[in-house]
């Protein structure tokens, strides 16, 4: 594709920003592992046996992918991989939301502030939405390096 | 790049991934450190005492039954917790030989706990072996103990409970409110890492 959304001036850019936040987001969980896996736990969604492995190896996919991504290595693959996670939690959160159950994020790290039911599903809400703001990221880089998947 | 490479790419990207976390897994203190397999309930692993079938021995209450005037706290074998209310967690710690366990975070801990409670941390990788060396102490296992978290949704004594109940402690109770409740009580509170 072509045109100012898709020139490698942007997804450089993009680029950068997509692995920032996932940077950020992946050393708040490593600070963590612990508070990561009762998150985790929270959701109810994975097994016993999983929670602590998932805490443990989760995050540093996202800063191995980010770091992939800011030296423009691999950037489509890691890009891929931090979009499948994106899906992946929005997902999780949904099926929370739909089950009315208020869960911590556990985005960033272990959230420290107290806070109501009704304020944690309303930020559920804003973190689907987050979610969805960086898998239009993902997309822009996915969609502008397409020449490469193909070899042209 | 050509298109069958992501495969080879992701598997590249997971294992880095997977090397960084054992790494980090493996240098990290005891309170960021976690088990690999499991969850919290790292399953009480070969626990010194298993729960057999031998009811213990309900007879010997009074052990759990110090009332000096107070509410009396009976073993119940059948049941891992019953609940505390504020008040009788108050009368039990004013006993001064009620065991207080503290099953929040360290750090959060240290911030401040009931006054005399320990620390057992369910989240953190030594939680097990803290139980066992409560186990190992050779307490009266119907005297009650009181365990607290951070009240309100809070889980962590629940889990805690189960696990002191796996090794043979049934007289564990859970203080409800928690810690919230003992702090706007006005009830002494203590900081740091000593009980």
């Amino acid at each position: 594709m072509s045109g100012p959304l898709f020139s490698p001036w942007l997804t450089t850019r993009v680029q950068f920003v997509l692995a920032a936040v996932f940077v950020v987001a992946g050393f708040g969980k490593i600070a963590d592992p612990p508070g990561f896996a009762h998150e985790i736990h929270n959701y109810g969604l994975v097994p016993d046996v999983a929670v602590n492995a998932m805490a443990l190896v989760l995050p540093w996919i996202e800063v191995v992918c980010s770091l992939a991504l800011f030296f423009g290595l691999a950037r489509r693959s890691s890009t891929r991989i931090l979009g499948i996670l994106l899906v992946v939690f929005m997902i999780a959160i949904a099926i929370n939301l739909a089950r009315g159950k208020p869960v911590d994020c556990g985005c960033f790290g272990t959230s420290k502030v107290e806070r109501t039911e009704a304020e944690r599903l309303r930020d559920m809400k804003i973190a689907i939405a987050r979610d969805a703001g960086l898998l239009l990221l993902v997309g822009q880089i996915l969609a502008a390096t397409r020449r490469e998947a193909f070899g042209v | 790049m050509r298109r069958g490479s992501f495969w080879r790419e992701a598997v590249g990207l997971l294992v880095l991934g997977g090397i960084a976390a054992a790494v980090s897994n493996a240098v990290a203190g005891p309170e960021r450190k976690l088990r690999w397999i499991g969850s919290y309930a790292a399953a009480p692993s070969a626990g010194p005492a298993a729960k057999g079938p031998t009811p213990p021995s309900v007879e010997a209450s009074p052990a759990g039954a110090t009332g000096e005037g107070g509410k009396v706290f009976a073993p119940h074998p059948d049941k891992p917790w019953v609940g505390a209310s504020g008040d009788d967690v108050a009368g039990l710690h004013a006993r001064g030989n009620v065991l207080f366990v503290d099953a929040r975070r360290t750090s959060v801990y240290r911030g401040g706990h009931i006054a005399g409670a320990r620390s057992i941390a369910v989240w953190e990788a030594d939680a097990d072996d803290k139980v066992k060396a409560l186990f190992a102490e050779g307490r009266d296992q119907s005297a009650p103990i009181v365990i607290y978290c951070s009240g309100g949704e809070c889980e962590d004594s629940h889990m805690l409970a189960q696990k002191l109940y796996f090794v043979g402690f049934d007289n564990v109770l859970v203080y409800k409110d928690g810690f919230p409740d003992w702090e706007k009580r006005g009830l002494p509170v203590k900081k740091g890492d000593a009980p």
